[in-house]
């Protein structure tokens, strides 16, 4: 749900990084927050546990600037991958304007990806959403490890509406960029 | 899905900013905010906020929610009282309640042509090559 605001002519929108923990979300956070112009982006708030595991959201606003008289804002969020934080996930799922699917390359992490976009999917059908009209992009994530799924099996199981879809090693910054610049035009493409 | 389903007209947002103009003076209070529950910020007066996330020793916060849609949030210090911060709100909450009804009606019917007519397609390729050169390693 984009807010467009006429009369101090802003626009916001808002992306949501899913998928299961560990995958990754925050560190994709981490590496636009560093490589950024510095006026392009506001504060990045983190709420993590003690063992630096995301206990609520991330938080990182960034600024086109303006565009065509428009303050152009996107706002990425994160949600908490942990299994047990599902109320958190349907609550910033809440007025979605794109999602950006992180899934672990990782064999021993196939399930875990599987159940997450299932519990993603469970979780718009709550707010009255439906993926088929939201702007997707799926990030294969972790693509440098050794015992990776290959990119097939992995779009056959998560991506079987053909997002579009990239291979990353966030860590390394490789594919984060990519990922994000293909979801913010979907979400603007759906505004103009 | 309705396309911008927030969209906020010129005199809506005047309406909203006189009402939380008053309400922050007749309150005494610091700073008051309108944000959408998905967490998008509609308006603010007064000083931003100097906190992220903690709960102050000499700052309070008062928060309701209006239309199940939207929290008002009033930020006060000792200059004022609760009571008084309370009493303010609740009749700021009715006036902003009547408002948002009315820019709630206004989005139901004619969302889809105003969005179309005001941003489009040259919107659209502006933005993309802003993301292009600002989005980069």
């Amino acid at each position: 749900m984009s807010l467009i605001n006429y009369s101090s002519r802003e626009i916001n929108c808002k992306i949501v990084y899913y998928g299961p923990g560990l995958c990754g979300k925050t560190t994709n956070l981490q590496h636009i927050y560093s490589r950024v112009p510095q006026e392009t982006r506001g504060k990045m708030i983190s709420l993590a546990t003690e063992m630096d595991r995301t206990l609520f959201f991330d938080f990182l606003p960034l600024e086109l600037g303006q565009i065509r008289g428009f303050r152009t804002r996107f706002h990425l969020y994160t949600v908490p991958g942990q299994v047990y934080y599902n109320a958190s996930r349907k609550l910033i799922l809440k007025g979605v304007d794109g999602i950006v699917f992180v899934a672990d390359s990782q064999i021993d992490r196939f399930e875990a990806n599987v159940e997450s976009y299932m519990n993603m999917l469970d979780n718009l059908t709550e707010h009255d959403l439906n993926l088929e009209r939201i702007p997707f992009v799926m990030q294969y994530n972790k693509r440098d490890l050794p015992r990776v799924v290959p990119v097939d099996d992995l779009e056959r199981e998560l991506n079987p509406r053909k997002a579009p879809y990239f291979e990353a090693v966030a860590l390394r910054g490789t594919g984060v960029f990519d990922t994000l610049k293909v979801a913010c035009k979907l979400v603007l493409k759906t505004l103009g | 899905m309705v396309k911008g389903n927030w969209a906020l007209f010129e005199e809506d947002f005047w309406a909203i900013n006189t009402i939380l103009q008053s309400l922050i003076q007749t309150s005494s209070s610091k700073s008051v905010m309108l944000i959408d529950k998905t967490g998008q910020l509609i308006s603010s007066i007064g000083e931003p906020p100097g906190f992220d996330v903690t709960q102050g020793t000499n700052e309070s916060m008062y928060l309701s929610l209006i239309a199940n849609r939207v929290i008002l949030v009033v930020l006060f210090d000792r200059k004022t009282s609760l009571g008084l911060v309370r009493l303010k709100a609740r009749r700021g909450g009715e006036e902003l309640l009547s408002v948002l009804n009315k820019l709630f009606d206004k989005l139901q019917y004619k969302n889809e042509e105003i969005s179309a007519a005001t941003l489009g397609a040259e919107f659209t390729a502006e933005a993309e090559s802003e993301i292009d050169s600002l989005f980069k390693e």
